[in-house]
């Protein structure tokens, strides 16, 4: 086989790729992520992960930066997911948080709408969680028991 | 490149029917099969160990049977 | 192996050597998650101030810590490109397994890129949030015609194939000149791209040695 090492080459594949993305979907398998989530009904489950997120480390008397440095992810991810209910969150982001907070992986995976979630009392639940949370300096009596009730059921199922 | 070594392989008439028939049908030397063979069988085994299991699917019939390898 | 490559630096206009070698290792790819994704997090930053954060690809970084024996699998073949001191491109090719859809060449074998990123500082929409332009060029090509060259070593001539993301089916169909089959509805709808010989050959060659 010849192999074209030569400048000529590589100029003009170098003005064809044009700065383009090269990425590929191989990997996305082997992580177990079952499906990626299309836009539809992932919005109402995302505002429960916000929200989520939010009062677990409002909890905690934590800053945004504080918490990210704690669950070693990036500032911007923390702040990406509390303030963009469109914002989709990296998956290695979701992990960490899973692990901060002692919740399954998959179940974080499904609010976050990285993984699509067919399960209706899931669905439910966060819709009914997220429409109970609302975003005050410091978290009400009836914040601390949605959370500690909406945790246990995550942890249960 | 990599350096590579020479083996003689011995094979009974049928093994080697079979080798020739998927040489031809997958356009590779016998030679590119077997590397084939080497790899996939290296893969299998590794994530056999780790206590994965290895199912053939039959989307039609919504079957799934495991393979035992040994 | 290691492999010298002049690539182009667009931000000098020069020319620059780049090395390109298939002893990845997991530091490799711990090393691309440090440097490369807060890059990419700064720019989708900055394209969500004008609503166009969905142009980045939404792919997750694979967690390399407990992936470490693949780098040691027969059936595995890595590659990554390093410049100016920094890596600049990395791949990962399943060499068996993968099977070519075009109805040429229907059921035969051939290598599959699992895996394969540049450096977001090589990307153009990411550069330009960022207020800069990309650096080094032609990462993609480089680390495809080293895919190319894998498949005719492993005897499968040439055969590759590779599931697109959308943002990069403009690289793979008119930069490499691959041919597209179909959505693939049990990989997320992601289109089908393959190389017959033919193809990769016309993509390798179009100079002199």
């Amino acid at each position: 086989m010849k192999v074209n090492n030569d400048r000529e080459w590589l100029k003009r594949q170098a003005a064809l790729e044009d700065g383009d993305f090269v990425s590929v979907g191989g990997f996305v398998e082997s992580m177990g992520v079952e499906e990626l989530a299309g836009a539809q009904n992932v919005i109402p489950l995302r505002s429960a992960f916000a929200r989520l997120i939010q009062l677990a480390r409002r909890e905690r008397n934590l800053s945004c930066e504080q918490f990210a440095a704690r669950v070693d992810v990036d500032l911007a991810e923390v702040l990406g997911i509390e303030a963009d209910e469109h914002y989709r969150p990296a998956l290695r982001t979701v992990h960490q948080i899973a692990n901060f907070l002692g919740i399954p992986d998959k179940k974080l995976l499904g609010l976050s709408g990285l993984l699509k979630v067919k399960d209706a009392q899931f669905q439910k639940a966060a819709l009914q969680f997220a429409a109970r949370a609302e975003p005050v300096e410091k978290l009400s009596q009836e914040e601390h028991s949605a959370l500690e009730e909406y945790v246990k059921f995550l942890c249960e199922r | 490149m990599n350096p590579k070594r020479t083996m003689t392989l011995n094979l009974t008439e049928q093994e080697m029917r079979v080798l020739d028939e998927i040489s031809a049908q997958k356009d590779l030397s016998k030679t590119a099969v077997l590397r084939q063979a080497l790899r996939l069988y290296q893969l299998i085994d590794v994530r056999l160990s780790r206590g994965e299991k290895l199912f053939f699917e039959d989307e039609q019939k919504k079957e799934k049977a495991e393979l035992m390898v040994v | 192996m290691t492999e010298r490559i002049e690539i182009t630096d667009f931000v000098t206009g020069e020319a620059v050597e780049a090395e390109l070698f298939d002893d990845v290792a997991v530091e490799h790819f711990l090393e691309a998650q440090e440097e490369w994704r807060p890059v990419v997090v700064e720019a989708r930053w900055k394209l969500s101030a004008t609503g166009e954060q969905h142009l980045i690809p939404r792919h997750a970084h694979w967690d390399w810590t407990n992936k470490e024996e693949d780098l040691k699998l027969l059936a595995f073949t890595f590659y990554g490109l390093r410049c100016g001191g920094k890596l600049q491109g990395l791949m990962k090719l399943q060499t068996v397994g993968h099977r070519c859809r075009l109805p040429e060449q229907i059921g035969k074998p051939l290598v599959y890129v699992d895996y394969i990123e540049t450096a977001p500082w090589n990307i153009k929409l990411l550069m330009r949030a960022l207020g800069r332009e990309p650096q080094y060029a032609p990462i993609g090509s480089v680390l495809i015609r080293a895919a190319v060259r894998k498949s005719i070593e492993e005897g499968l001539k040439g055969r590759l194939g590779l599931h697109s993301l959308p943002t990069s089916e403009q690289f793979y169909l008119h930069a490499c000149g691959m041919e597209s089959v179909d959505k693939d509805p049990a990989k997320q709808n992601l289109l089908w791209c393959e190389f017959t010989p033919e193809g990769a050959e016309r993509f390798t060659t179009g100079g002199t040695l």
